[in-house]
């Protein structure tokens, strides 16, 4: 008896069968289609962005129009499937990792539990293997001979408008985080296999706005957010004179100065968008507090690559702009600010697309002395590293009771985690300007840390259900150690992470905050000279 | 025999078949069922911490204002993943279904179906409870996309610059101004 009432249970009486997820799948993946409803996919790109990102030199986003994910007629160009298979053909030319990647999958699944977006959603086709099978199955059946002999057979399948829209649902369920990679015996980088999947739509216009937008703006003014250079100058002088409320302390800001020994980029959102503004209040302090002679740059006005998340011709050309900022200033290096993807492609793919960057210098800390090998052929530091070599100087005076409000735990940003190795260096800074600090869980940590669930321009609100899911396994992770040690805040060092995660925890761990390291060594450090009034909250009180 | 000695003697039983009736919900379950540690498996884990937690709520049974922190834990999960509300809500019903088969089997025991009463009543409230705790996790995510908006990081995206904006936002004031 009461089996049968059990089965009745799961499934619900009013709505529709699609969606009752209802248990296990009864058919092959192959034959479940991916199905675009509200809350389930990021708006499709504006024409006009598209239309003015096909029009710069350089750049291929071809077929620009009106549609819509949720339509049956995608409004595809014409013989959009020799386009893909074409471009999939010149990809595996040019790319030897994606041939390699094609091919020496064995299916052994060790990546198929790692994956935040199956951790939280339950959805086979999220397994970062299964993921990769969409673009490999089509690989087998135009590019291999056991394919073409015995299709479905050997897992092979035609490229139909069914799998071109699988391509998109899947493709933008996945924030080329790598923690999948960490886990393949063959050092499958199935992000990659994402990268590829995303260009090979670009080529017949299929792509989502929270993209292609900040990526045009970057494009035409330097930054995200499409600040001209007046409001981009105005927003650093604002925090500027918010640090000098403050602290006391007058901060000297200089914008497109050549000659200055430094250029220093941060992402956009760090001098426009909380919580990320209370970091760029820590640059400031920082610089000022070591009598950095460093600029600002207008056009340059961003670190983060929307290019990385599109195609590897715009990544190139976004990335080029900041080296190329960096050539006319005539400075010696570059620091980079807490920024995620913008050190994943400085530090895996800048030295073949625009490196070595000889014009530079190799960094060189005027304070401390130290020369930065590991940034020898990019000649950019990271800001973690260059502060963390200052506190190992001695150079900083830092008070930590001055973050005597904050019990942090520190989140692992994907790509300086795991694109960089960095994950020392931030644990040095936080023993040395926090009293309390605590890890999560080790296998959601340095290497094996969990995505934000947000990342490669999923920050967009109409997916946020989506958002939560991914972010899951992290926020579970952060709950615990609230749990356990009373944790109120968490650091991380990457602006979509300060964005993303302070939704994540509004929905999972209200009340815990999120801010940049850099916060808290704004936070802790004694100038010289100060007029500090009490901030209970460090640079966040309101005063 | 006694009830409460039959749920403890089965609570482990009990617990272990709700917990994957539950999970058994997702289109992937086998993973979820299998993997034990919660950090690798956020939802497998909460949902079998959670419903033990439940289980033995339900069994002495407590006060219902004790259910809500296992409830949450668990509605909080199932409440933004692909479920109607009643699907999300519905395998918190099911320990009434699975107690009584276990129970009926169970010839010494059988005779406790008869005893249930109070039992499945507190289920029912808590049924009731997961379905305000959905319902706040329904407006606590909408209340999270909204300070999104207003926090400024849709500017992102939807906004041309700033500076062309405040334009726009002083020619409609004007055309208010105008207007009266």
């Amino acid at each position: 008896m009461a089996v049968p009432k059990l089965e009745q249970l799961s499934k619900s009486v009013v709505q529709g069968p699609s969606l009752a997820t209802g248990a296990v799948p009864t058919k092959d993946w192959m034959d479940i289609p991916a199905i675009f409803k509200p809350g389930n996919y990021a708006y499709q790109a504006k024409q006009e962005k598209v239309a003015y990102l096909n029009s710069q030199p350089g750049l291929s986003f071809p077929n620009a129009r009106e549609w819509s994910p949720e339509d049956d007629d995608w409004k595809l160009p014409e013989g959009w499937k020799d386009i893909i298979l074409k471009g999939l053909k010149e990809r595996l030319d040019k790319f030897r990792s994606l041939k390699i990647f094609m091919d020496c999958c064995v299916r052994c699944g060790a990546c198929a539990d790692k994956c935040h977006f199956f951790l939280g959603t339950g959805d086979p086709k999220n397994m970062p293997v299964l993921r990769a099978e969409l673009l490999r199955s089509v690989y087998r059946n135009d590019f291999t001979i056991g394919g073409k002999i015995l299709g479905k057979m050997a897992g092979a399948r035609e490229m139909t408008v069914g799998v071109l829209k699988e391509w998109f649902m899947y493709s933008y369920q996945c924030t080329e985080c790598r923690r999948c990679s960490v886990f393949c015996p063959y050092g499958i980088d199935t992000a990659e296999v994402t990268m590829m999947l995303r260009e090979l739509l670009h080529l017949v216009g299929v792509g989502i706005n929270w993209i292609l937008e900040p990526a045009s703006n970057s494009n035409r003014t330097g930054n995200h957010m499409g600040l001209q250079p007046h409001t981009f100058k105005d927003n650093v002088d604002f925090l500027a004179d918010d640090v000098e409320n403050l602290t006391g302390i007058k901060i000297n800001t200089s914008f497109n100065r050549k000659g200055a020994e430094v250029l220093f980029i941060t992402p956009s959102a760090d001098v426009f968008a909380e919580p990320g503004l209370y970091t760029a209040m820590g640059y400031l302090l920082l610089f000022e507090h070591i009598g950095l002679d460093y600029t600002w740059s207008t056009y340059a006005s961003e670190g983060g690559n929307f290019g990385l998340f599109t195609n590897n011709e715009l990544m190139k050309k976004l990335n080029g702009k900041m080296y190329a900022e960096a050539k006319r200033l005539g400075v010696k290096y570059i620091i980079g600010g807490e920024c995620g993807h913008m050190w994943r492609v400085v530090h895996q793919y800048m030295d073949t697309m625009n490196g070595p960057a000889d014009f530079l210098e190799v960094p060189k800390s005027s304070v401390t002395g130290t020369t930065f090998n590991n940034a020898a052929s990019t000649k950019m530091v990271h800001i973690s590293e260059f502060t963390a070599d200052l506190i190992r100087h001695g150079k900083l005076k830092l008070d930590k009771s001055r973050n005597a409000h904050v019990k942090a735990t520190f989140h692992d940003s994907c790509n300086p985690a795991r694109a960089m190795g960095l994950m020392d260096e931030p644990r040095y800074i936080l023993d040395h300007v926090v009293d309390n600090w605590v890890e999560m869980p080790e296998n959601t940590i340095r290497e094996q840390t969990f995505c934000c669930g947000s990342g490669t321009g999923l920050n967009t609100d109409e997916i946020m259900e989506l958002r939560m899911r991914a972010g899951l396994p992290r926020a579970n992770a952060v709950k615990h150690v609230i749990d356990k040690h009373d944790v109120n805040t968490l650091s991380c060092v990457c602006a979509i992470d300060r964005a993303t995660l302070t939704s994540l925890m509004d929905y999972w761990n209200p009340g815990c905050k999120v801010c940049g390291v850099s916060e808290l060594v704004g936070n802790a450090l004694v100038m010289d000279g100060e007029n500090r009034q009490e901030l209970d909250e460090g640079l966040r009180t309101l005063v | 025999m006694k009830l409460d000695e039959a749920f403890r003697n089965y609570r482990e039983k009990i617990v272990d078949r709700w917990v994957e009736y539950t999970l058994s919900t997702y289109k992937s379950s086998s993973f979820f069922i299998k993997e034990k540690d919660k950090f690798a498996n956020p939802v497998g884990g909460n949902t079998r911490e959670a419903l033990d937690a439940l289980f033995g709520l339900l069994a002495k049974n407590a006060d219902p204002q004790e259910f809500v922190a296992p409830l949450e834990q668990i509605m909080r999960i199932r409440a933004i993943q692909e479920f109607a509300a009643s699907v999300a809500v519905g395998p918190i019903h099911a320990v009434k279904h699975i107690t009584r088969e276990i129970l009926s089997k169970d010839k010494e025991r059988c005779h406790l179906v008869q005893e249930l009463y109070d039992f499945e009543f507190a289920v029912d409230l808590a049924v009731l409870a997961a379905f305000d705790l959905y319902m706040q996790c329904r407006e606590r995510l909408y209340q999270v996309r909204i300070k999104e908006i207003k926090t400024g990081n849709y500017i992102l995206t939807d906004s041309k610059c700033p500076t062309n904006l405040l334009k726009i936002n002083i020619q409609e004031s004007l055309k208010t101004v105008e207007n009266h």
